[in-house]
C-alpha cells in the first residue's frame, strides 16, 4: 500500500510537472476565458458611444421593377416594410440588361422583376448560403395576395387583416427532457469522455513501455509489485485526468457567472451552464469507470511492447472500438433518436456503456433500474479487467523482443 | 545471515530453465555466480529476489522462507536504465521510497553514496546529461541506497575505467566486511577471483561446479609445472627422452609447460631442471577461475536462445 501510495505519487508528479501538460491546461483555461468574456468585452467597447441611426441612403440598394407604376408603388411599399434597415427598396423601369449591369457592378445588391403579383426573377451576385430574400419576398406577396383575394370576395380589409394576423397560443408540457436544451452538454461531455480516455489511455500505454525500453522495468520490477505499479499509473492518469477536467470546466464555470448577465440573452451558452447535478454526477461515475476500463487495457498492452514505436500498432484493436462507439454515440446524438437499438445494445456492453449510457440517460428517459445494471456490469468488467491486466502486466514486463501472440497472452493470464 | 538457495527448478511454457540449482551465501561472505550468456543467471536472481516463484525448490534466509518485507535487497541489473529525463535526485529518492525509506532517510542515504561516488555535483543534473559509467554509479546508488542485508551486483564493473572500477571495487569490500551478502555475477573473472571465496558456474541450467574457489583449484592434479627460462627452446627439445614428463607445451618463447605422469615427480623433476638449467621461475601451474569456467561452461557451444535469460 505504501509502494502503491509512492508510484502514485511520483507518476502523478509527473504529470504536473509536464510543461506539456501544464500548457495545454493553461491554454484551455486561456480559450475558456477569452471565449466567455468576449460579451463583456464587446459591451465596454460600445458603451458611451451611441448607436448612430443609420443612414437608409447608406443601405444597399433592393431594385423592384413591376409592369406598371400602381403595382411597382405597392411593391416598393411593403418590401420596404420587410427589408427595413437592412435595405433600400427603389422602384425603377430598368430592364434586364440594366438590372444585370448594376448588380454585376455592385450599383444594387440585388434586385426583383416582377411580371405579375405572384412571379418575379431575383437577381444576385453571388447567392450565400444564409440567403434568405426570396423567402422574404414570397412571405410578402404570398400576403398579399391572400389580402387582395380576402377583400375582393368581399371582406374588409379590417376583417381579412384580422385574419391574416391570426396568432395561435400554445403550451408545452413535457414529460422526458428538452434534447433542445441537454444537447450541447452532452456532446461536449461525450467528446470530452472520448478525447480524455484516448490522449491519458495512450499516455498510460507509451510510460509503460518506455519504462521497458529504458529498462528501468528491470529495477522497478525488483522493487514494487507489479500490481502496485499497475494501478498506481493508472489511478494517477484517471487523477491526472480529473483534475485538468475540474481546471477547464471549473475555470468555465467561474468566468460563466463573472458574465453570467451578459450571456443571459444566449440560451445555449446558458443551458451550457444549467447542467442538471445529478447529470454531472453521472458524467463523473461513467467517467471514472470508463478511463479505469481503457486505461487497464493500455497498460497492459503497453507492457507487451518492448520499443515505443510498437505502441501505436499494438493499441489499434482497443482504438479502433472505441472509435466505432464513439461515432455511433455522435450519429444518435445528431439524429435525436438515442434511444435507437445499437444505442440500447451499447449502453449495456461494457467498453461503449459510458458513453453510450450517458448519452441516453442525458438526452432521454431512462429508468433507474438500467443505468444501475449498466454501471453493474461496467464495475464488474473493470475489476476483471484490471485483475487480467495486472496479470499480462506481471508477465509482460520482463518479456523483450518479439510482441507476444494473443496465444501467448491468454497463457499469461492462466499462470 | 544465510541465504539458501535449495533445488531450484524452473521452466518457462515448456523450456526447462534451471534445473536443481543450489548454493549458500553467509554474511561477509560475496558468491560468485558464473555462467555463459543466457544460462540462466539472471532467471536465479529473479527468483531470489521474488519476482516470479520457482516451480520448484525454496529461498532460506536463516532456514526460512525469504521475507520480502523484512531482508532487504538491493540489485544492480546487468541491463542498466533508469529514468533518463529525470533529475537524479528525484529518481534515486523514488528508488529509496520504494524500498521503503522515508523521504528524508532517502535524501540522508543519497547525499552520503552521492558524496562517496564523487558524483554530488551531479545530484540536480538529468541523467541523460551524465556519461555511461556515471549513470552507472548513479544505478550503484540505487541497489546500495537502503543499507540492503543482501546485494546482488550484475555485472558491476562493466564500462568503468579504471579509476571507476578502483572506487566500486573498494565500496564492494567494504560491503562485504560489513556483513552483507553478496551475489557477484560477472564473466570478468579477475574480480570475481578478487572478491568471491565460493563460486557457483550455471550451464544450460545446471549448477555444474560449486565450491571453495581455492578448494576447487587445489583439486586439480598438481602434476603441471610452468617453467620460465631462457633455454626454454632446450628444455622443450630435451624432454622429449624423459619418460615422466607426458607433454612440453611452450606458453610463449621463454614459459613451457610440463605435465607429469603423476604429481608424485614433481619434486624430482624440479631438481632436474634446475640443475640442468638456467632457471628464472618454476610453480606448480593452478588453474585460474577462467580457465575452470572455459573447462566447465565452454563445452559445447551451442548458445541458448536469445531472451532465454531475460524472460
Amino acid at each position: 500500500m505504501k509502494q502503491f501510495k509512492t508510484i502514485m505519487n511520483f507518476e502523478l508528479m509527473n504529470f504536473f510537472k509536464n510543461k506539456i501538460f501544464i500548457g495545454i491546461t493553461v491554454f484551455l483555461m486561456l480559450l475558456v476565458a477569452i471565449v466567455l468574456f468576449i460579451p463583456r468585452i464587446v459591451d465596454a467597447t460600445s458603451q458611451g458611444e451611441e448607436p448612430t441611426p443609420i443612414d437608409p441612403n447608406d443601405l444597399p440598394v433592393v431594385i423592384v421593377t413591376a409592369p406598371n407604376d400602381v403595382m411597382g408603388l405597392v411593391l416598393q411599399d411593403v418590401l420596404q416594410q420587410a427589408f427595413e434597415g437592412s435595405y433600400r427598396v427603389e422602384f425603377t423601369h430598368d430592364d434586364a440588361q440594366s438590372i444585370e449591369t448594376l448588380i454585376t457592378l455592385g450599383a444594387a445588391s440585388r434586385a426583383f422583376a416582377f411580371e405579375d403579383w405572384t412571379v418575379y426573377t431575383y437577381y444576385v451576385k453571388n447567392i450565400s448560403i444564409s440567403d434568405y430574400a426570396t423567402a422574404v419576398v414570397d412571405g410578402v406577396i404570398q400576403n398579399l395576395y391572400r389580402l387582395n383575394s380576402m377583400v375582393s370576395a368581399g371582406m374588409t380589409p379590417e376583417q381579412a387583416q384580422e385574419i391574416m394576423s391570426i396568432a395561435p397560443t400554445h403550451e408545452t408540457i413535457n414529460l422526458g427532457v428538452d434534447q433542445t436544451n441537454n444537447f450541447l452538454y452532452t456532446y461536449i461531455m461525450v467528446i470530452a469522455l472520448f478525447m480524455i480516455i484516448m490522449l491519458y489511455g495512450q499516455m498510460v500505454a507509451s510510460n509503460v513501455a518506455s519504462e521497458k525500453s529504458t529498462r528501468a522495468m528491470e529495477l522497478l520490477v525488483t522493487s514494487a509489485k507489479p500490481i502496485s505499479m499497475m494501478f498506481g499509473k493508472v489511478l494517477a492518469a484517471c487523477a491526472a485526468g480529473l483534475v485538468q477536467i475540474a481546471l477547464i470546466f471549473g475555470s468555465a464555470i467561474v468566468f460563466y457567472r463573472l458574465n453570467e448577465s451578459y450571456w443571459a440573452s444566449d440560451e445555449i451558452i446558458s443551458s451550457l451552464f444549467n447542467i442538471p447535478p445529478e447529470l454531472l454526477i453521472y458524467m463523473l461515475v461513467f467517467f471514472l469507470l470508463g478511463f479505469l476500463l481503457y486505461a487497464f487495457m493500455y497498460g497492459a498492452i503497453g507492457s507487451t511492447a518492448s520499443k515505443l514505436e510498437d505502441i501505436n500498432t499494438a493499441v489499434m484493436p482497443i482504438t479502433f472500438i472505441f472509435i466505432i462507439a464513439y461515432i455511433l454515440v455522435i450519429f444518435s446524438l445528431a439524429s435525436g433518436s438515442v434511444d435507437n437499438v445499437g444505442m440500447v445494445i451499447f449502453s449495456y456492453v461494457p467498453f461503449t456503456s459510458p458513453m453510450a449510457m450517458f448519452a441516453r440517460l442525458a438526452m432521454s428517459v431512462v429508468a433507474w433500474w438500467e443505468i444501475a445494471i449498466s454501471i453493474g456490469i461496467l464495475v464488474a468488467t473493470v475489476v476483471t479487467v484490471g485483475i487480467l491486466a495486472a496479470r499480462i502486466y506481471r508477465a509482460g514486463v520482463l518479456l523483450y523482443g518479439t510482441k507476444p501472440t494473443f496465444k501467448e497472452m491468454f497463457k499469461m493470464l492462466r499462470n | 545471515m544465510l541465504l539458501e538457495v535449495r533445488n531450484i527448478r524452473k521452466s518457462f511454457a515448456d523450456k526447462r530453465v534451471l534445473e536443481d540449482i543450489s548454493f549458500e551465501v553467509r554474511s561477509s561472505q560475496a558468491f560468485g555466480l558464473l555462467g555463459r550468456n543466457g544460462a540462466g543467471k539472471t532467471t536465479l536472481i529473479r527468483i531470489i529476489m521474488g519476482v516470479f516463484p520457482a516451480n520448484e525448490g525454496e529461498v532460506l534466509i536463516d532456514g526460512k522462507p525469504i521475507d520480502y518485507e523484512t531482508t532487504k535487497i538491493g540489485y544492480l541489473p546487468e541491463e542498466r536504465g533508469l529514468y533518463a529525463r529525470k533529475k537524479i535526485i528525484d529518481q534515486l529518492i523514488y528508488f529509496a521510497e520504494l524500498k521503503g525509506l522515508s523521504k528524508a532517510r532517502a535524501i540522508q542515504s543519497i547525499d552520503y553514496w552521492l558524496d562517496r561516488l564523487d558524483m554530488s555535483e551531479y545530484r540536480n543534473k538529468r541523467l541523460d546529461t551524465l556519461s555511461k559509467g556515471n549513470q552507472q554509479k548513479i544505478q550503484l546508488i540505487t541497489a546500495l541506497v537502503h543499507n540492503p542485508d543482501l546485494i546482488i551486483l550484475d555485472e558491476p564493473f562493466s564500462g568503468l575505467d579504471p579509476v571507476n572500477a578502483a572506487l566500486i571495487k573498494g565500496i564492494v569490500s567494504q560491503q562485504i566486511q560489513e556483513g552483507k551478502i553478496v551475489l557477484f555475477s560477472s564473466h570478468q573473472m579477475n574480480y570475481v577471483e578478487e572478491f568471491c571465496d565460493n563460486v557457483g558456474i550455471v550451464d544450460h541450467g545446471h549448477m555444474v561446479l560449486r565450491g571453495n574457489l581455492h578448494q576447487i583449484k587445489r583439486e586439480y592434479e598438481r602434476n603441471k609445472l610452468v617453467v620460465s627460462s631462457t633455454q626454454a627452446q632446450n628444455i622443450i627439445g630435451d624432454c622429449k627422452g624423459i619418460s615422466d614428463i607426458v607433454s612440453a607445451i611452450p606458453m610463449d618463447e621463454y614459459k613451457v609447460m610440463l605435465t607429469l605422469t603423476s604429481s608424485g615427480k614433481k619434486k624430482e623433476i624440479m631438481q632436474k631442471l634446475s640443475l640442468a638449467y638456467d632457471i628464472d621461475e618454476m610453480a606448480v601451474y593452478e588453474p585460474s577461475l577462467n580457465d575452470i569456467f572455459i573447462e566447465y561452461a565452454g563445452g559445447t557451444d551451442d548458445e541458448v536462445e536469445e531472451g532465454g535469460d531475460v524472460k
